[in-house]
């Protein structure tokens, strides 16, 4: 008998994050630029963390980051995530800093500072993951 | 103008179960077990509880929606019953809404019970939870301990510490807290283990292995709370009072290209200098005689040493090697085994904290007596590094 295929919970896109979504599932790395001060942020949000305007439009960022802080997952929370794998923090270009996994290169080799750049796990019909592999 | 808690309120008993695999307990069972013994020590009849509040982090499981199971459960007398959750600082929070009743003098005695019924769900660590926002965008990562463990690969960055250094630092912490925790009868883990253990143990996430992980109990914790006046009219003496409740909430800055690095948790210096503030206290080093903080994590409880400004900043793997920390050193930390081995039911720890506080301070900690204490802190925190809950509450002897 054939185990049941175990796959990890997908985001459920919201209201507001579904542009986020749409635009991974296009290739596009959005975040939101606030319409009056500028400023980028992330998670997605109504207010602007620096200056609380409601005005914002999602732009197209550069998918530039760096390695900010980093752990190798060895047990992971459900069944159907290949361990090990990295687990990390990564500090935008853009500014904000984002909770993604490190793919496409060994555990041993993820660095504090490495250069890396965004890409896209299509996962499902409806979601693209994002994810940064070395620049 | 606002003057704050201190010595508004006064802790007129207060209860817990014991944590572990409780298969022989539902969630009401424990819910009782913590109340008895708190309505015992207060010395009060049930029909003088004006209000209550109840702290649960995971409803679903086992306890069921509102403030209902509570009410149930302790056949409170038709009172203001108010079901709070907070993640893990959930526990801190039922204490504040009692606190904070009977300071403002809407009643005269007020009750905070906090439980958490999860072993028996068949999952090792907490629940998955994948809706929310926030969950939607860190679904792919994955565990807690993943979280946590990026705070040591940041610290290290940040303080040029090596790799083997650090992981010796976090290694003594988990051994301290078991040492202690052998000594609590109520205590989940009661085995005492030695550095290597710690060190050869399988790895969870870089570089936390299986004994720098709290896991998770089931449990009960309570507290009954009044004003001093009321405590000493009741003829009640070495009274504890609080001296500071505080909750520092993030709102998204520490992501935001802010200037945090990631090797400390700003909530909780926001939270601890606002508490210190309030208390009076200038030198926590020197005033502070015992502390119990969030050690969810070994990693956490070492960084949460400096963000109480307790250790100066880079200096808490100094501080834990030389043993300042330990049970026989200058200011105890996990005196009662902490959240590593007293265990974690996730809505009851604030409370459980407060509860070994308010023992020590009693002089009613039986093995684990510590000498003359007069000014305990507790640490409940809850979430993930860069996105948090804090919570700081500072007990002491009233009159002092």
């Amino acid at each position: 008998m054939e185990a049941p295929m175990l796959i990890p919970p997908y985001p459920v896109p919201s209201n507001l994050s579904q542009p986020f979504w749409d635009g991974t599932r296009r290739g596009k790395f959005l975040l939101q630029k606030c319409g009056a001060c500028g400023a980028y942020r992330w998670t997605p949000q109504w207010l602007c963390t620096k200056c609380h305007s409601l005005d914002f439009a999602w732009v197209e960022a550069s998918g530039d980051a760096k390695v900010y802080s980093f752990s190798v997952v060895h047990r992971p929370p459900l069944p159907g995530f290949k361990a090990p794998y990295v687990v990390a923090t990564v500090e935008l270009a853009e500014g904000p800093m984002m909770l993604t996994n490190i793919v496409d290169c060994d555990p041993k080799d993820v660095k504090i500072d490495m250069k890396v750049k965004v890409t896209f796990d299509k996962v499902s019909d409806e979601i693209s993951l994002y994810k940064f592999r070395p620049a | 103008m606002a003057t704050g808690i201190k010595d508004r309120v006064a802790i007129l008993g207060m209860g817990c179960s014991k944590f572990g695999e409780r298969y022989d307990a539902e969630a009401s069972d424990l819910m009782v077990e913590a109340y008895r013994e708190a309505i015992t020590d207060a010395g009060i009849d049930p029909s003088q509880l004006q209000a209550a509040w109840l702290s649960v982090a995971f409803e679903a499981m086992n306890i069921g929606p509102s403030a209902i199971p509570l009410s149930m459960a302790l056949r409170l007398p038709t009172i203001p019953v108010t079901k709070v959750e907070n993640y893990c600082a959930s526990g801190t929070e039922a204490f504040r809404g009692a606190v904070y009743a009977v300071a403002s003098g809407a009643c005269d005695i007020a009750l905070a019970l906090g439980v958490e019924k999860l072993k028996d769900t068949g999952y090792g660590g907490l629940p998955v939870r994948s809706r929310g926002l926030a969950y939607d965008m860190m679904a792919n990562s994955g565990t807690a301990p993943g979280f946590f463990a990026q705070i040591a690969s940041a610290y290290r960055a940040k303080h040029g510490v090596q790799r083997d250094d650090l992981k010796r630092a976090i290694a003594h912490v988990s051994v301290k807290s078991h040492a202690n925790g052998a000594k609590n009868p109520k205590a989940h883990l009661r085995k005492v283990i030695d550095e290597a253990t710690v060190l050869n143990a399988p790895m969870i996430a870089e570089p936390l292995g299986l004994y720098d992980c709290c896991g998770v109990s089931d449990g009960a914790a309570c507290a009954i709370v009044t004003t001093p006046e009321i405590a000493k009219s009741m003829g009640k003496h070495d009274i504890v009072s609080v001296k500071a409740l505080q909750l520092a909430v993030s709102n998204g800055w520490e992501l935001q290209g802010s200037g945090w690095d990631g090797s400390y948790f700003h909530t909780t210096r926001v939270a601890a200098k606002r508490a210190y503030d309030e208390a009076g206290i200038s030198k926590p080093r020197e005033e502070l005689s015992m502390f119990d903080v969030h050690d969810c994590f070994s990693i956490t409880e070492l960084v949460t040493m400096e963000d109480l400004f307790v250790s100066p900043e880079g200096g808490a793997m100094k501080d834990v090697m030389d043993g300042f920390y330990d049970a026989d050193g200058q200011v105890p930390c996990q005196i009662d085994g902490g959240l590593k081995c007293f265990g974690h039911p996730i809505g009851a720890s604030g409370l459980r904290m407060i509860y070994e506080m308010y023992l020590q301070l009693q002089g009613r900690a039986g093995e684990r007596q510590l000498k003359n204490p007069r000014l305990g802190l507790t640490h409940n925190l809850g979430g993930m590094p860069n996105q948090n809950v804090s919570a700081v509450a500072i007990v002491g002897r009233y009159g002092d």
